[in-house]
């Protein structure tokens, strides 16, 4: 202790040296003013602290910003799971059937669809390309789902399809952006971050915003699309690995005993409870609190991220394969994580980009492939958390950035050898399932090929102020002030999608 | 002769502010002066100067009634108000003089004389001032609640609200439109104010338009200053209605922008102009939330919920403005039936609990009996068997148990079908067999969910394209 005695003992001298009487007065011309101001607002709030010069009022959420809160409103849910398709997966192989652009196929596209528009690799004319599976209506609800999702179309009752989704971006990265943030432009905060920051985290040892990656690379858009924006950094997600360590750097170093940290930690936070005794400052109190969560963490992440002590009948069931990326194991990590009371579990699964440059990214090939990869462990999810009572009171959200062009790409004109399809914005699908959906729904129409919306056309926005109402939030209301004024997930739009709400 | 009259009529804004000043300074001098009586001479000097101008102001102000048109109506009070004033000062003014022989005023308390003297001059330079600037001029400015609160608010029209059956029967400008320019317009827009000679109150007002001339231009909303000006930003200078004022909202604005794309007719019907149900979302009684029992509980004080806090439940009311709690043990695993003492204080409170994964038994039935608005309970994952679950019977709005991975036995299942209202059960993961065909899901009435669900392997499961 000798050490660390000289070492604060340096560190007090350091301050008083760096003070001088010019600093002094310079910095107490606002902050005396501050101070008399702040004393006067004291016992605003109801949780009081109380240090050696009396007590002063902090609210639960200055010294844990993750405590949890209530909603506005009475919410339908309280977790979610958000399964993103990275690449944006082709609404015409999987969930809206167009037979008549099976009778359209090789022939060339109207001219009138093409004027004004803008596409990331078709030039000139291209050509219409029929689906490349086959259709059929499946369950009570009569939705279609093609022979790419077999599993999938057991389970389609108990989800509701939005089949005119719209965005107005037609690249990776800033879609993805704005189907996170609600802004094609980084710096504004994730669903996640938002959920995180307007709810809390009810599990005190996890963190309330967990993303999990598959499929060998991480979005376009970076993790911007898991950030916190302009939100406190502590609401951000924070991405966990199903292979290898969950959380890096979480262990223990080698030779440093749980005992020892235990005690690191102890006497970095009874230096930390002197200091606030000192200056009453709440940022040392959350300070304190992350330093204990981290603790906690340490047991509680890699217990919930173990899928090896579930039954084999469960791993049967998601198609697991342990100690390895998969997005399988990252289902069945996203089931646990909600049971153990996360808040938001984000998927990002990468390779859906089916422009046909080669056998992985055609449309009747690699986008197969990719469906059979997801299939079983989406569907599994469904029934996983339907009977385990979880499903009442999670929302899971299927979607990509975008959707894919009714018209075989053409990069640079020419004609490719692999079926594949070009980035499309103006309608493409998406799906809910969980507590408040209508079981079964299917909201909005397309054209007879696939590219334009008919009816019931939905905007990212109004998929964000739908999520939102389903955890008890007015998304008109729910802001925050930034720069001057106050900022929505929604920004100035979104309308709740009342047609797929039970 | 005419003109001169209109010009001595046109001096009374200037004129009636003499005797204003005059008695003001009588009625200050005389406070003044109550003790020591000093200023006599002058005070009743005062008072006569009153009376000569305050009869100058009233033959001014007559002239101008009658050289500008005012309404008798309008101008009466303030007309027999001002001449009250004058005989009321020179009344003063006697009764001030040294004395004389007109006893029967000396009578008169002066205290009295002065009080009503100061009510006559506030009270008709006030009927002066609502002449002049319009009735509500003072207490316009006050916030809409605080004139709410006085009686004086704008008149609180009823929200537009569609019938979910007959939406398309609703005339769109008589049942909806309309109710919204009442609801956000008419309190500056009206026959009365005509605030940018505007009346919004009106098909014919709303067609003539304002000082800037049509607020429509047919189909075309963007052009509309009856629409654009909605959507202008909240800073901007034109947009309406003010900063200060309750604004419309989103959905009310998309309601009035379709009625201008849809020639802004004033007689169809919804149904017939062919508009989206969507549009009118807002417009719908909101369906009650039937989730959480219909019944008004007290208030849980923070701090009752802060002490329950630090023993580490999780108890979060299920709303900001919702009394009813929920309560889990998501962070307390050592939760045993002897805890659950600690929610009696919110026993009343608590609609949904969830003691998942915790080390209570089935001596917990009774105590959740106690429970008069448990709605949702789960129970999951801890060693409960069953036995005395028939205490839950009486619980009035219990919907759903989950009892996933517990001990409980089968023995105890037809006790759960007497429960009244229970619809859902979780039976997965618990010794009970899952029968060998489960009945589909009725609405309204009790489902057991076995669970055990699979997906069997399929040959296309290991094909790779």
């Amino acid at each position: 202790m000798n050490s660390l005695d000289r070492l604060i003992k340096e560190k007090l001298q350091r301050d008083i040296q760096a003070k001088t009487r010019r600093h002094f007065i310079k910095d107490c011309v606002a902050g005396m003013g501050g101070l008399a101001l702040g004393s006067l607002f004291m016992g605003c709030n109801s949780f009081v602290g109380d240090n050696k010069k009396g007590k002063i009022a902090l609210t639960e959420r200055d010294i844990n910003p993750l405590a949890s809160m209530a909603p506005p409103f009475p919410a339908k849910v309280k977790s979610v799971i958000y399964l993103h398709m990275a690449g944006a997966p082709s609404q015409l192989e999987m969930f809206d059937y167009k037979p008549t652009l099976q009778k359209l196929n090789n022939q060339a596209c109207p001219q009138s669809l093409l004027e004004g528009k803008k596409f990331a690799f078709i030039r000139g004319v291209p050509k219409l390309l029929g689906p490349q599976a086959e259709f059929k209506q499946h369950g009570e609800s009569g939705n279609w789902v093609s022979n790419f999702l077999p599993h999938f179309s057991k389970v389609v009752d108990e989800v509701a399809f939005l089949k005119a989704v719209n965005t107005d971006q037609f690249n990776h990265g800033p879609a993805q952006l704005f189907m996170h943030t609600g802004s094609p432009r980084l710096g504004r905060p994730s669903i996640g971050s938002w959920v995180t920051y307007g709810l809390g985290s009810e599990n005190q040892n996890l963190p309330g915003f967990v993303v999990l990656t598959s499929g060998g690379k991480t979005p376009d858009a970076g993790k911007s699309v898991w950030g916190s924006g302009f939100l406190p950094s502590v609401y951000q997600g924070v991405q966990c690995r199903s292979k290898g360590d969950p959380v890096l750097y979480i262990e223990d170093p080698k030779g440093i005993s749980r005992n020892l940290k235990k005690s690191t930690i102890d006497a970095i936070n009874n230096i930390n409870k002197k200091e606030f005794n000192e200056y009453s400052d709440p940022e040392i109190l959350a300070r304190i609190n992350q330093y204990e969560m981290a603790y906690r963490m340490q047991t509680a992440v890699p217990e919930v991220m173990n899928i090896n002590n579930e039954p084999e009948h469960i791993k049967e069931m998601y198609g697991v394969k342990p100690g390895k990326e998969s997005f399988a194991n990252n289902c069945l990590l996203a089931r646990k994580l909600v049971e153990d009371g996360v808040r938001f579990v984000q998927l990002f699964d990468w390779g859906w980009d089916s422009h046909g440059t080669g056998h992985d990214t055609a449309v009747d090939l690699g986008l197969r492939n990719k469906c059979t990869e997801i299939d079983r462990p989406m569907s599994a999810l469904l029934l996983d958390l339907k009977q385990r009572g979880l499903l009442d009171e999670t929302l899971i959200v299927w979607g990509g950035e975008f959707g894919r062009t009714p018209m075989q790409e053409n990069r640079e004109g020419q004609e490719m050898a692999y079926k594949g399809r070009d980035h499309h914005g103006d309608a493409f699908t998406m799906w809910m399932a969980g507590g408040g959906i209508k079981k079964g729904a299917s909201h909005g129409l397309t054209d007879e090929i696939g590219f334009s919306a008919l009816e019931g056309q939905v905007s990212v926005h109004d998929v964000h102020a739908t999520i939102l109402h389903l955890l008890g939030f007015d998304h008109e209301q729910f802001t925050y002030d930034f720069q001057g004024r106050p900022f929505r997930l929604t920004d100035v739009e979104g309308h709740v999608i009342h047609d797929i709400l039970a | 002769m005419e003109v001169i009259q209109q010009l001595i009529g046109r001096l009374h804004p200037l004129v009636v502010h003499l005797p204003i000043g005059f008695i003001i300074t009588g009625l200050l001098l005389q406070w003044y002066d109550r003790k020591n009586h000093e200023w006599s001479k002058i005070i009743t000097m005062v008072f006569l100067w009153g009376f000569i101008s305050a009869t100058i102001a009233s033959v001014s102000g007559y002239l101008l009634y009658k050289g500008e048109g005012y309404s008798f109506d309008t101008v009466k009070y303030h007309l027999w108000f001002g001449i009250a004033t004058a005989i009321f000062s020179l009344l003063m003014y006697f009764r001030l003089l040294p004395p004389t022989k007109m006893d029967f005023i000396k009578r008169m308390p002066v205290v009295l004389m002065s009080f009503l003297l100061l009510f006559l001059i506030s009270f008709t330079g006030h009927l002066g001032g609502n002449i002049t600037h319009g009735s509500d001029y003072l207490l316009e400015p006050l916030p809409n609640n605080i004139k709410t609160f006085l009686g004086l608010g704008p008149e609180l029209y009823e929200m537009p609200t569609l019938d979910e059956e007959n939406w398309e029967e609703a005339e769109l400008y008589t049942d909806v439109i309309q109710p919204i320019l009442n609801n956000k317009c008419v309190s500056c827009h009206n026959a009365k104010k005509e605030k940018g000679q505007l009346q919004l109150e009106e098909e014919n007002g709303i067609l003539k338009g304002g000082e800037n001339g049509a607020i429509i231009e047919t189909n075309d909303p963007e052009n509309s200053s009856l629409y654009s000006r909605l959507i202008l930003p909240l800073e901007h200078e034109d947009h309406m209605p003010p900063k200060d004022k309750t604004q419309l909202t989103q959905d009310e604005i998309a309601v009035i922008k379709a009625w201008i794309a849809h020639s802004n007719p004033f007689d169809k019907k919804i149904g017939e102009l062919g508009l989206k149900k969507n549009l009118f979302q807002a417009f719908f009684p909101k369906a009650e939330d039937q989730t959480y029992p219909d019944v008004e509980v007290a208030k849980i004080a923070k701090d009752t919920i802060s002490a329950l806090k630090k023993i580490g439940l999780h108890v979060e009311p299920i709303s900001e403005n919702n009394n009813f709690i929920k309560v889990s043990c998501i962070n307390k695993p050592t939760f045993s039936d002897s805890d659950f003492d600690l929610l009696l204080p919110i026993k009343d409170q608590i609609v949904s609990l969830d003691l998942g994964e915790t080390q209570i038994s089935d001596a917990i039935f009774e105590k959740l009996g106690s429970l008069p608005h448990l709605t949702f309970l789960k129970l999951d994952n801890s060693d409960i068997t069953g036995r005395n679950i028939e205490s839950l019977e009486g619980l009035e709005y219990l919907k759903s148990i989950n009892l996933v991975g517990t001990n409980f036995q089968e023995t105890h299942l037809p006790k759960l079908k007497k429960f009244k209202t229970l619809q859902t059960v979780y039976l997965y993961n618990t010794p009970i067999q899952k029968p060998q065909k489960v009945e589909k899901r009725k609405p309204g009435e009790l489902f057991f969910d076995y669970g055990g669900y699979d997906l069997p392997a399929i040959a296309t499961d290991s094909i790779v394209y």
